[in-house]
Protein backbone atom coordinates (compact mmCIF):
# COMPACT_ATOMS: atom_id res chain seq x y z
CA UNK A 1 0.00 0.00 0.00
CA UNK A 2 2.51 2.65 0.68
CA UNK A 3 4.23 1.71 -2.73
CA UNK A 4 1.16 2.33 -4.03
CA UNK A 5 0.98 6.01 -2.27
CA UNK A 6 3.87 6.74 -3.27
CA UNK A 7 3.52 5.67 -6.77
CA UNK A 8 0.19 7.79 -6.67
CA UNK A 9 1.77 11.03 -5.63
CA UNK A 10 4.52 10.94 -7.96
CA UNK A 11 2.09 10.67 -10.99
CA UNK A 12 0.04 13.45 -9.28
CA UNK A 13 2.96 15.91 -9.42
CA UNK A 14 3.76 14.94 -12.80
CA UNK A 15 0.06 15.53 -14.01
CA UNK A 16 -1.10 18.42 -12.32
CA UNK A 17 2.31 19.93 -12.60
CA UNK A 18 2.90 20.82 -8.99
CA UNK A 19 6.28 22.50 -9.19
CA UNK A 20 8.19 23.13 -5.48
CA UNK A 21 6.03 20.08 -3.93
CA UNK A 22 7.87 16.91 -3.17
CA UNK A 23 6.35 13.23 -2.69
CA UNK A 24 7.15 13.20 1.09
CA UNK A 25 5.19 16.68 1.19
CA UNK A 26 2.23 14.67 0.54
CA UNK A 27 0.23 14.07 3.45
CA UNK A 28 -1.97 10.84 3.49
CA UNK A 29 -4.63 11.70 5.42
CA UNK A 30 -4.79 16.00 4.41
CA UNK A 31 -7.32 16.99 1.74
CA UNK A 32 -6.39 16.92 -1.94
CA UNK A 33 -8.44 19.63 -2.57
CA UNK A 34 -9.57 22.90 -1.20
CA UNK A 35 -8.05 23.92 2.21
CA UNK A 36 -5.26 20.75 1.68
CA UNK A 37 -3.26 20.16 -1.68
CA UNK A 38 -5.89 23.38 -2.81
CA UNK A 39 -6.81 20.89 -6.53
CA UNK A 40 -9.59 22.40 -8.40
CA UNK A 41 -12.18 20.57 -10.91
CA UNK A 42 -9.58 20.60 -14.00
CA UNK A 43 -7.31 18.30 -11.45
CA UNK A 44 -10.21 16.27 -11.09
CA UNK A 45 -10.01 15.51 -14.54
CA UNK A 46 -6.70 14.65 -14.29
CA UNK A 47 -6.86 12.45 -11.43
CA UNK A 48 -9.76 10.38 -13.64
CA UNK A 49 -7.31 10.16 -16.27
CA UNK A 50 -4.58 8.59 -14.17
CA UNK A 51 -7.27 6.01 -12.55
CA UNK A 52 -8.24 5.07 -16.20
CA UNK A 53 -4.57 4.95 -17.84
CA UNK A 54 -2.80 4.08 -15.06
CA UNK A 55 -4.81 1.57 -13.04
CA UNK A 56 -7.29 0.35 -15.75
CA UNK A 57 -10.42 2.26 -13.51
CA UNK A 58 -13.38 3.78 -14.72
CA UNK A 59 -15.34 5.91 -12.38
CA UNK A 60 -19.27 4.99 -12.86
CA UNK A 61 -20.54 6.89 -9.84
CA UNK A 62 -19.60 10.36 -10.29
CA UNK A 63 -21.28 11.15 -6.88
CA UNK A 64 -18.58 9.05 -4.73
CA UNK A 65 -15.60 11.13 -6.50
CA UNK A 66 -15.95 13.25 -3.34
CA UNK A 67 -15.34 10.87 -1.14
CA UNK A 68 -12.88 8.94 -2.90
CA UNK A 69 -10.79 11.98 -4.20
CA UNK A 70 -10.75 12.95 -0.45
CA UNK A 71 -6.98 12.50 0.36
CA UNK A 72 -4.36 9.93 -0.84
CA UNK A 73 -5.28 7.50 1.30
CA UNK A 74 -9.27 7.29 0.45
CA UNK A 75 -7.79 7.11 -3.19
CA UNK A 76 -4.91 4.63 -2.59
CA UNK A 77 -7.57 2.27 -0.94
CA UNK A 78 -10.01 2.73 -3.79
CA UNK A 79 -7.56 2.05 -6.29
CA UNK A 80 -6.36 -1.27 -4.39
CA UNK A 81 -9.85 -2.10 -4.46
CA UNK A 82 -10.61 -1.33 -7.72
CA UNK A 83 -7.66 -2.12 -9.83
CA UNK A 84 -6.97 -4.25 -13.08
CA UNK A 85 -3.80 -3.22 -14.28
CA UNK B 1 -2.11 66.68 -28.78
CA UNK B 2 -5.02 65.77 -31.20
CA UNK B 3 -7.68 63.55 -30.28
CA UNK B 4 -5.99 61.15 -32.17
CA UNK B 5 -2.47 61.04 -30.72
CA UNK B 6 -1.66 57.41 -28.95
CA UNK B 7 1.07 57.54 -26.81
CA UNK B 8 3.16 54.90 -25.36
CA UNK B 9 3.05 55.15 -21.60
CA UNK B 10 5.01 52.02 -20.41
CA UNK B 11 6.84 49.24 -22.62
CA UNK B 12 8.09 45.42 -21.19
CA UNK B 13 9.86 43.29 -23.21
CA UNK B 14 11.09 39.45 -22.14
CA UNK B 15 14.25 38.75 -24.83
CA UNK B 16 17.39 36.51 -25.47
CA UNK B 17 19.80 38.07 -23.73
CA UNK B 18 23.09 36.46 -25.21
CA UNK B 19 24.00 34.28 -28.33
CA UNK B 20 22.13 31.56 -30.25
CA UNK B 21 22.93 28.30 -29.62
CA UNK B 22 22.72 25.72 -32.62
CA UNK B 23 21.12 28.53 -34.99
CA UNK B 24 18.36 29.25 -32.03
CA UNK B 25 18.23 32.08 -29.64
CA UNK B 26 16.06 31.72 -26.57
CA UNK B 27 14.94 34.32 -23.53
CA UNK B 28 16.85 34.74 -20.71
CA UNK B 29 13.73 33.70 -18.44
CA UNK B 30 13.14 35.88 -15.28
CA UNK B 31 12.32 34.44 -12.08
CA UNK B 32 8.25 34.02 -12.47
CA UNK B 33 6.72 33.30 -9.15
CA UNK B 34 7.56 37.33 -8.28
CA UNK B 35 4.97 38.21 -10.88
CA UNK B 36 2.85 35.05 -11.08
CA UNK B 37 2.11 34.89 -7.07
CA UNK B 38 -0.36 32.13 -7.40
CA UNK B 39 1.64 28.54 -7.44
CA UNK B 40 -1.97 27.17 -8.83
CA UNK B 41 -2.21 29.72 -11.82
CA UNK B 42 1.63 29.06 -12.31
CA UNK B 43 1.50 25.36 -12.39
CA UNK B 44 -0.89 25.22 -15.38
CA UNK B 45 0.82 27.86 -17.65
CA UNK B 46 3.35 26.51 -20.21
CA UNK B 47 6.57 28.90 -20.81
CA UNK B 48 4.71 31.28 -23.46
CA UNK B 49 2.18 32.03 -20.82
CA UNK B 50 4.27 32.84 -18.07
CA UNK B 51 6.27 34.62 -20.18
CA UNK B 52 3.85 36.77 -21.95
CA UNK B 53 1.64 37.51 -18.77
CA UNK B 54 5.04 38.46 -17.05
CA UNK B 55 5.76 41.02 -19.44
CA UNK B 56 2.37 41.97 -19.78
CA UNK B 57 2.39 43.07 -15.42
CA UNK B 58 5.46 44.23 -15.75
CA UNK B 59 4.03 47.12 -18.28
CA UNK B 60 1.45 47.58 -15.98
CA UNK B 61 3.92 48.13 -12.78
CA UNK B 62 4.00 51.53 -11.60
CA UNK B 63 1.47 52.77 -13.97
CA UNK B 64 -1.64 54.45 -12.00
CA UNK B 65 -3.93 53.43 -15.00
CA UNK B 66 -5.98 50.30 -15.00
CA UNK B 67 -6.10 49.04 -18.91
CA UNK B 68 -9.46 49.33 -20.93
CA UNK B 69 -8.31 46.78 -23.18
CA UNK B 70 -6.12 44.37 -23.35
CA UNK B 71 -5.14 43.30 -26.83
CA UNK B 72 -2.52 40.73 -27.43
CA UNK B 73 -0.95 39.13 -30.63
CA UNK B 74 0.59 35.95 -32.07
CA UNK B 75 1.60 34.34 -35.05
CA UNK B 76 1.77 30.70 -33.76
CA UNK B 77 0.08 30.46 -30.63
CA UNK B 78 1.01 28.16 -27.34
CA UNK B 79 2.87 25.72 -29.73
CA UNK B 80 4.67 24.04 -26.59
CA UNK B 81 0.54 23.21 -25.21
CA UNK B 82 -0.40 21.99 -28.98
CA UNK B 83 2.13 20.06 -29.33
CA UNK B 84 1.68 18.22 -26.39
CA UNK B 85 -2.25 17.69 -27.48
CA UNK B 86 -1.43 16.68 -30.34
CA UNK B 87 1.17 14.21 -29.64
CA UNK B 88 -1.18 12.79 -26.54
CA UNK B 89 -3.88 12.56 -29.51
CA UNK B 90 -1.32 10.04 -30.93
CA UNK B 91 0.26 8.24 -27.70
CA UNK B 92 -3.13 7.50 -26.45
CA UNK B 93 -5.21 6.67 -29.42
CA UNK B 94 -7.56 9.58 -29.37
CA UNK B 95 -8.74 8.73 -25.84
CA UNK B 96 -8.09 9.56 -22.45
CA UNK B 97 -6.60 13.29 -23.22
CA UNK B 98 -5.24 15.60 -20.66
CA UNK B 99 -7.65 19.09 -20.54
CA UNK B 100 -4.65 21.00 -19.10
CA UNK B 101 -2.44 21.15 -22.17
CA UNK B 102 -6.15 21.56 -24.63
CA UNK B 103 -7.18 24.30 -22.55
CA UNK B 104 -3.95 26.55 -22.48
CA UNK B 105 -3.16 25.83 -25.81
CA UNK B 106 -5.42 28.15 -27.13
CA UNK B 107 -4.19 31.61 -28.59
CA UNK B 108 -6.10 33.79 -26.18
CA UNK B 109 -4.36 31.98 -22.74
CA UNK B 110 -1.99 35.13 -22.18
CA UNK B 111 -4.67 37.90 -22.66
CA UNK B 112 -7.39 36.38 -20.69
CA UNK B 113 -4.24 35.09 -17.85
CA UNK B 114 -3.12 38.99 -17.74
CA UNK B 115 -7.07 39.70 -17.31
CA UNK B 116 -7.64 37.23 -14.64
CA UNK B 117 -4.87 38.14 -12.77
CA UNK B 118 -5.11 41.92 -12.54
CA UNK B 119 -8.54 41.84 -12.17
CA UNK B 120 -9.58 43.19 -15.49
CA UNK B 121 -12.78 42.65 -17.33
CA UNK B 122 -12.56 44.83 -20.11
CA UNK B 123 -12.16 44.00 -23.83
CA UNK B 124 -9.69 41.37 -24.41
CA UNK B 125 -8.96 40.45 -28.11
CA UNK B 126 -6.39 38.54 -29.78
CA UNK B 127 -5.00 38.72 -33.29
CA UNK B 128 -3.07 35.85 -34.64
CA UNK B 129 -2.33 37.53 -38.32
CA UNK B 130 1.14 35.93 -38.82
CA UNK B 131 3.55 38.02 -39.08
CA UNK B 132 0.71 41.09 -39.32
CA UNK B 133 -0.31 39.71 -36.13
CA UNK B 134 1.48 42.67 -33.17
CA UNK B 135 0.15 45.41 -36.09
CA UNK B 136 -3.07 44.32 -36.43
CA UNK B 137 -2.86 44.64 -32.66
CA UNK B 138 -1.09 47.78 -32.46
CA UNK B 139 -4.17 49.03 -34.62
CA UNK B 140 -6.88 48.07 -32.50
CA UNK B 141 -5.49 49.31 -29.59
CA UNK B 142 -4.87 52.94 -31.82
CA UNK B 143 -8.67 52.51 -32.34
CA UNK B 144 -9.49 51.72 -29.21
CA UNK B 145 -8.01 55.17 -27.86
CA UNK B 146 -9.27 57.05 -31.36
CA UNK B 147 -12.99 56.24 -31.03
CA UNK B 148 -13.47 56.99 -27.12
CA UNK B 149 -13.75 52.93 -26.29
CA UNK B 150 -10.79 53.36 -24.34
CA UNK B 151 -7.83 55.49 -22.54
CA UNK B 152 -5.50 53.29 -21.67
CA UNK B 153 -5.00 49.78 -23.85
CA UNK B 154 -2.29 47.15 -23.10
CA UNK B 155 -0.81 45.75 -26.63
CA UNK B 156 1.64 42.87 -26.77
CA UNK B 157 2.69 39.91 -28.47
CA UNK B 158 4.50 36.70 -27.40
CA UNK B 159 6.00 33.70 -29.39
CA UNK B 160 7.86 31.13 -28.24
CA UNK B 161 10.36 28.66 -30.24
CA UNK B 162 9.56 24.98 -30.08
CA UNK B 163 12.10 22.44 -31.30
CA UNK B 164 9.27 21.03 -33.71
CA UNK B 165 8.76 24.45 -35.31
CA UNK B 166 12.59 25.36 -35.25
CA UNK B 167 12.63 22.09 -37.90
CA UNK B 168 9.64 23.04 -39.63
CA UNK B 169 10.38 26.25 -40.75
CA UNK B 170 13.79 25.93 -40.96
CA UNK B 171 12.91 23.52 -44.09
CA UNK B 172 11.10 27.05 -45.10
CA UNK B 173 13.93 28.28 -45.18
CA UNK B 174 12.98 31.35 -41.87
CA UNK B 175 15.62 31.21 -40.53
CA UNK B 176 17.92 32.20 -43.65
CA UNK B 177 18.41 35.92 -42.55
CA UNK B 178 18.63 35.73 -38.89
CA UNK B 179 18.93 32.69 -36.12
CA UNK B 180 15.45 31.50 -34.99
CA UNK B 181 14.09 33.26 -31.69
CA UNK B 182 11.03 34.06 -29.98
CA UNK B 183 10.01 36.75 -27.13
CA UNK B 184 7.53 38.74 -25.64
CA UNK B 185 6.99 42.82 -25.72
CA UNK B 186 3.89 44.57 -24.26
CA UNK B 187 2.91 47.93 -24.57
CA UNK B 188 0.81 50.59 -22.42
CA UNK B 189 -0.79 52.79 -24.91
CA UNK B 190 -2.45 56.44 -23.73
CA UNK B 191 -4.17 59.28 -25.19
CA UNK B 192 -2.21 61.65 -23.41
CA UNK B 193 0.57 62.70 -22.99
CA UNK B 194 2.74 62.82 -19.32
CA UNK B 195 5.31 63.01 -17.77
CA UNK B 196 6.25 59.12 -18.47
CA UNK B 197 5.47 59.37 -22.09
CA UNK B 198 8.03 56.77 -24.18
CA UNK B 199 6.80 57.89 -27.67
CA UNK B 200 3.79 58.82 -30.04
CA UNK B 201 3.43 56.38 -32.54
CA UNK B 202 2.71 58.09 -36.00
CA UNK B 203 1.50 55.35 -38.58
CA UNK B 204 1.18 51.26 -38.87
CA UNK B 205 1.84 50.05 -42.20
CA UNK B 206 1.44 46.44 -43.36
CA UNK B 207 2.04 45.53 -46.73
CA UNK B 208 2.30 41.89 -48.30
CA UNK B 209 3.87 41.05 -52.14
CA UNK B 210 6.74 40.63 -53.71
CA UNK B 211 8.44 43.78 -53.31
CA UNK B 212 11.85 45.13 -54.80
CA UNK B 213 14.53 47.10 -52.16
CA UNK B 214 13.47 50.29 -54.55
CA UNK B 215 9.85 49.68 -54.12
CA UNK B 216 10.00 48.81 -50.18
CA UNK B 217 11.92 52.32 -49.64
CA UNK B 218 9.70 54.17 -51.90
CA UNK B 219 6.63 52.64 -49.64
CA UNK B 220 8.78 53.53 -46.98
CA UNK B 221 9.20 57.27 -47.52
CA UNK B 222 5.49 57.78 -49.18
CA UNK B 223 4.82 56.59 -45.75
CA UNK B 224 6.64 59.20 -43.93
CA UNK B 225 5.50 61.98 -46.47
CA UNK B 226 2.20 61.06 -46.00
CA UNK B 227 2.44 61.64 -42.05
CA UNK B 228 4.25 64.84 -42.38
CA UNK B 229 7.76 62.89 -41.39
CA UNK B 230 10.71 65.11 -43.21
CA UNK B 231 13.10 63.26 -41.52
CA UNK B 232 13.49 59.65 -39.24
CA UNK B 233 16.29 57.51 -37.97
CA UNK B 234 15.69 53.75 -39.00
CA UNK B 235 15.55 50.66 -37.03
CA UNK B 236 15.72 47.78 -39.49
CA UNK B 237 15.69 44.34 -39.14
CA UNK B 238 19.41 43.97 -38.89
CA UNK B 239 19.52 46.38 -35.64
CA UNK B 240 16.91 44.15 -33.32
CA UNK B 241 16.65 40.79 -34.69
CA UNK B 242 20.91 40.03 -34.20
CA UNK B 243 19.10 40.39 -30.25
CA UNK B 244 16.06 38.64 -30.50
CA UNK B 245 16.41 36.54 -33.57
CA UNK B 246 13.69 35.95 -36.23
CA UNK B 247 9.79 35.34 -35.55
CA UNK B 248 6.65 35.85 -36.81
CA UNK B 249 5.75 39.11 -34.37
CA UNK B 250 9.50 40.08 -33.97
CA UNK B 251 8.41 43.79 -34.99
CA UNK B 252 7.11 43.98 -31.72
CA UNK B 253 10.60 44.13 -30.28
CA UNK B 254 11.78 46.22 -32.60
CA UNK B 255 9.24 48.81 -31.58
CA UNK B 256 10.60 48.16 -28.13
CA UNK B 257 14.26 48.58 -29.45
CA UNK B 258 13.15 51.67 -30.56
CA UNK B 259 12.19 53.12 -27.43
CA UNK B 260 14.29 52.16 -25.03
CA UNK B 261 18.02 51.57 -27.06
CA UNK B 262 18.23 55.06 -28.86
CA UNK B 263 19.13 58.31 -27.52
CA UNK B 264 17.35 61.11 -27.88
CA UNK B 265 14.11 62.96 -29.25
CA UNK B 266 12.88 62.75 -33.15
CA UNK B 267 11.10 60.21 -35.39
CA UNK B 268 11.47 56.69 -35.83
CA UNK B 269 10.76 54.26 -38.24
CA UNK B 270 10.71 50.27 -37.18
CA UNK B 271 11.04 48.16 -40.35
CA UNK B 272 10.71 44.76 -40.55
CA UNK B 273 9.76 41.45 -42.51
CA UNK B 274 8.76 38.51 -42.44
CA UNK B 275 8.94 36.25 -45.91
CA UNK B 276 6.88 38.43 -48.10
CA UNK B 277 5.21 40.10 -45.46
CA UNK B 278 6.35 44.05 -44.68
CA UNK B 279 5.53 46.06 -41.49
CA UNK B 280 6.53 49.39 -40.80
CA UNK B 281 5.52 52.19 -37.52
CA UNK B 282 6.59 55.22 -37.22
CA UNK B 283 7.03 56.79 -33.40
CA UNK B 284 8.23 60.08 -32.49
CA UNK B 285 10.23 59.26 -29.25
CA UNK B 286 10.73 61.66 -26.63
CA UNK B 287 12.94 61.79 -23.81
CA UNK B 288 11.14 61.40 -20.45
CA UNK B 289 10.93 64.77 -18.55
Amino acid sequence: MDQLKQELKEALIQALNLEDITAEEIVDEEPLFGDGLGLDSIDALEIILILERNYGIRLTKPEEAREIFYSIDTLADFIDKNRKK
Amino acid sequence: MDSYSVYIQSVASIYPEGEPVEGRFSINEPDYKEWIKEAGSRRRMSRIVKMGVTAGLQCLQNMAVKPEAIITATGLGCLADTEKFLQSIGSLNEELLSPTPFIQSTFNTIGAQIALLSDNKAYNSTYVHRAFSFESALLDGMMQLQTGNADSVLVGAVEELTPTVFYILERMGAWRKFPAGEGTSFFLLGNEKTHQTVARIVAVDMQRGNFSKDQLTQKRSDLLRRNGVSDARIVSEEMFKPICGEYQTASSFGLWYACTQLNGNGFVLITNSWLNNYTAVVIEKFTKE
